[in-house]
């Protein structure tokens, strides 16, 4: 039995928010995450720290959020945030009145912005569409939600809070009416843990809805599915924007090697069950094309979707829904947090702690905004090549990550998922895929005794057909190509296809 | 125009092109390959992979589907390809094992058996079953082999590590063809008490000498030494290029090395010449005829756009197996992704059909309907096929 005072269920950005707020608070705490961190909408974003200028007109409140998180981020995460700039680019034929509309609400929410020429637009990032009208430069910066989870949960590790990732809340544990702790069930073992607290946080996004009926209470959300997708070269050094209301495939985040580009809005039911559609892909391809052409030529080397947790609005499209976020007190002991966006994350974490500081009648200010994230001095920071150290023992080659690297990580955290190291060192995620480290990756936990004998056929099986489901509507040229070969690799060479063996 | 006219140019040096190129110079012709360069061969296991999918490949070909293309290649063609391709190994210092109507494995980097009808003289002692008993060396930080997976598989397996400073197959390779190096590394094996039956190592046994080298461990041990085939670079697939490619040179043909095909001359119903780019400007070769043993995606034949395939060197008509979306099944694990099926449709005398050229032939994993995959058909097929259009452009010239 464990016994805390807070639990927060779900390590995406606001859950890891939170465990850091309630860490510089001095709260116990215990995170409790069905996979792994940063594993539902956090890391199934653009990794766009918003400057604002894409909700200036739909959500002003929002937008200075956004603009005001912005500022605070850059200062307290610089390993994670990469002040790359953002254009609003205004191609023929876009809206002149939108363009005005733009301007007054960023000079009224404060948003800094600057109208260059195209010409000056092409000097800033030579890939646009040389036919743009002119541009709005804007602060806008790339994020990545990976190392920002495991930097908020630095913090609180370094402060003794308790996290449990891959464990699934089966229960809400209840006594005379309020909740009282959790039953969660180790996902790899099978083992169930009781966890008690004084509060349960419900940070689970699109899943709060599920854990909120565990305790007896609802949160009424709309789900929208939005759909991205990841080019094999880093097209932009700037974020790139259309300027016009939110559309499919409007916006491109450069993000180390690599751009995303989407996204789609597509209202769902059940966000476990989402499938990426030939069509969104087409479509995003199609439009972030008409910003910057290569994209039409360029390799996609992977689609994925997240679901956007939006609260319940009257409105129809989900993207004119409230991007704000709300706190919810169920009155028995759970809150549930909900809506909001990545870049606020931070924000969303200081007033949920609030509330649960008056709940315990304690004073203590949040200190998130001036103190910078922990653990960055142990960070690279983004050039590619300071992360070559070690040219002989590289086994990524994509993403140039060491065997030391991968065993550091391994050591660390014991893990038995190549996703679990893919997130904290970038192993896997560029144009192969994973197609060769994997393989690399899973021998090493061979070799360091992590994986028993028997277990790394079936997460070898089990990675490959989840990273299929990514990169199966993107398929044509010279990634179905690669895609020929690492399946020849593994179904050909290694002969993993085949479920009978002689005896 | 190109002064030379070959009598046949061959667009493609895997092992379809080096088969088809070698028949022709044995018999006489004047024959030119062009490649792009290294072939997807170099990537494979170095295994001759004929039927994979039953006991008996010859079987297996009569169960195949009705398109089939290995439907259109008779049994005395295929058991002239085959006799002649270990004829040739064995002559090149690289014997290969095996029968057309027995298949047999090889144990896989991960221990599963692979199924595959021809095996490289280092792969023949590898064991048939998990109950064998084997030890593994390994050396230390190299990047592509875990014998990890191998010993949960296989009970009675064990393994031990050298360290030889080298993380790469290549570079390891490179070592095993220094005589210093294999005796100081012999003195080491010598030491290490082995007491299993059999002795396995990653496919690093040298480049060149491979089948000496492994000898030399076998007197030296005193058991038999196999090789377990790596991921790509890999050594054996290597070794059966190379081989290939010696036969080819020494029956008299010409390689046009990193020149890549692009394109093609047409004068009413005949293919003239073939446009490659080369070294800085566009060159042109002319032939009689020619075969199209460019390989299928990866080796570089076929494209696929967004919605289309495409054969871009003669623009022949390609089978496309349905829209984009239907090309890739849900489950990775099927082998039945229907972009299996794309490639070019050849008639009985290995022409493109639709197309209206009198002298090409095409053959090979450029071929419609081989789902290499699914059906086990590697470089057996390509064996098979390659002599079959070779042949049939024999008889054309008659």
């Amino acid at each position: 039995m464990i016994k805390t005072d807070v639990i927060i269920i779900g390590g995406g950005a606001t859950g890891c928010g939170i465990a850091r707020d309630l860490a510089l608070r001095g709260i116990p705490h215990c995170l409790i995450e069905k996979g792994d961190y940063a594993a539902g909408a956090t890391g199934a974003c653009h990794g766009l720290l918003h400057s604002g200028g894409r909700y200036v007109i739909s959500d002003p409140v929002s937008a200075r959020e956004c603009f005001d998180e912005n500022m605070i981020l850059r200062r307290i995460g610089e390993k994670c945030v990469e002040n790359t700039g953002g254009l609003f680019v205004r191609l023929p034929g876009d809206s002149k009145i939108y363009r005005e509309r733009f301007l007054r609400s960023c000079a009224e929410i404060g948003i800094p912005t600057e109208v260059i020429s195209s010409s000056r637009a092409l000097e800033l990032v030579p890939s646009l569409n040389p036919e743009i009208e002119e541009a709005i430069r804007v602060p806008d910066c790339s994020i990545d939600p990976f190392r920002l989870c495991m930097l908020n949960m630095k913090t609180s590790e370094l402060k003794g809070g308790l996290s449990f990732t891959r464990h699934r809340v089966i229960d809400i544990l209840k006594s005379h009416g309020r909740c009282t702790g959790v039953k969660a069930i180790d996902t790899g073992t099978g083992e169930v843990k009781e966890i008690y607290g004084n509060i349960i946080v419900n940070a689970t996004g699109a899943w709060a809805d599920r854990i909120a009926q565990l305790a007896g209470g609802e949160v009424p959300l709309t789900l929208s599915k939005g759909s991205l997708v990841i080019t094999n070269h880093r097209l932009t050094n700037m974020v790139i924007n259309r300027l016009r209301p939110a559309s499919d495939g409007d916006i491109i985040v450069p993000n180390e090697a690599v751009c995303l580009a989407g996204t789609t809005s597509l209202a769902v039911e059940d966000p476990d069950k989402i499938a990426i559609l030939p069509v969104e892909v087409d479509t995003i391809i199609g439009e972030a094309g008409r910003m910057i052409p290569h994209f039409n030529h360029t390799r996609i080397i992977r689609a994925f979707s997240g679901v956007r947790p939006l609260l319940k609005s009257q409105k129809l499209d989900s993207r004119e829904s409230s991007r704000g976020f709300q706190i919810i007190d169920h009155q028995n002991g759970m809150y549930s947090i909900v809506g909001g966006k990545l870049t606020t994350f931070r924000l969303m974490a200081e007033k949920m702690v609030d509330a649960i500081m008056n709940a315990f009648s304690l004073k203590k200010e949040c200190e998130t905004a001036q103190k910078p994230l922990d653990g960055q001095e142990e960070l690279s920071g983004y050039p590619l090549s300071k992360r070559l150290a070690d040219m002989k023992n590289i086994v990524c080659e994509c993403e140039l990550v060491t065997r030391q690297d991968v065993e550091k990580i391994i050591e660390q955290t014991q893990t038995r998922h190549v996703g679990d190291i893919s997130h904290r060192t970038r192993l896997g995620m560029g144009p192969c895929q994973g197609g060769f480290c994997t393989f690399r990756a899973l021998g090493i936990m061979h070799d360091l005794e992590i994986l028993s004998p028997g277990q790394s056929v079936g997460s070898l099986r089990d990675f490959l057909q989840r990273r299929f489901r990514g990169i199966r509507h993107a398929l044509w040229g010279d990634q179905l190509r690669e895609e020929q070969l690492v399946e020849y690799i593994y179904l050909g060479i290694l002969a993993l296809g085949k479920r009978s063996e002689p005896h | 125009m190109s002064l030379i006219e070959y009598d046949a140019i061959v667009i493609g040096a895997g092992v379809a092109g080096l088969t088809a190129g070698t028949l022709l110079a044995e018999k006489g012709k004047k024959v030119a390959i062009v490649t792009a360069g290294e072939p997807t061969a170099c990537l494979s296991t170095g295994c001759i992979d004929f039927c994979s999918n039953m006991d008996n490949p010859e079987e297996a070909i009569a169960a195949l589907p009705a398109h089939h293309p290995f439907h259109l290649v008779t049994k005395t063609q295929i058991h002239e390809a085959f006799y002649d391709f270990k004829r040739r190994m064995a002559g090149a210092g690289l014997s290969y094992t095996g029968d057309t109507n027995r298949n047999r494995h090889v144990l896989s980097a991960i221990g599963t058996f692979k199924t595959t009808c021809l095996t490289p003289e280092t792969m023949q002692a590898s064991p048939q079953n998990e109950q064998e008993n084997i030890h593994i060396i390994t050396f230390s930080g190299l990047k592509d082999f875990y014998p990890g997976y191998i010993i949960s598989r296989l009970k009675n397996a064990s393994f031990s590590t050298y360290d030889a400073g080298i993380s790469t197959t290549m570079g390891l390779a490179s070592l095993f063809e220094d005589e210093n190096f294999l005796e100081t590394f012999l003195l080491w094996m010598e030491k290490q008490n082995i007491r299993e039956n059999k002795i396995a190592f990653p496919a690093v046994l040298g480049l060149e000498s491979a089948s000496a080298v492994k000898k030399t461990i076998e007197h030296r041990l005193e058991r038999p030494v196999f090789e377990i085939p790596t991921i790509p670079p890999s050594m054996p697939g290597r070794r059966l290029f190379n081989c290939l490619k010696d036969g080819f040179r020494r029956a008299g043909g010409v390689i046009y090395w990193d020149w890549q095909a692009t394109g093609a001359e047409k004068s009413g119903r005949l293919i003239e010449a073939v446009i490659t780019g080369s070294h800085g400007r566009p060159n042109s070769l002319n032939a009689k005829a020619f075969i199209l043993a460019a390989g299928s995606f990866v080796g570089g034949g076929l494209r696929a756009g967004h919605s289309n395939i495409v054969e871009n060197i003669f623009d022949l008509p390609v089978f496309t197996p349905g829209k984009r979306e239907e090309w890739f099944e849900q489950d990775y694990f099927s082998v039945n992704h229907r972009i299996g099926r794309a490639g070019i449709i050849v008639d009985e005398s290995f022409r493109p059909v639709e197309g209206p050229w009198d002298n090409l032939y095409a053959c090979g994993a450029i071929l419609a309907h081989v789902e290499a995959l699914k059906n086990g058909c590697g470089h057996g097929f390509a064996l098979a096929t390659g002599r079959a259009a070779a042949e049939s452009l024999l008889e054309a010239g008659r």
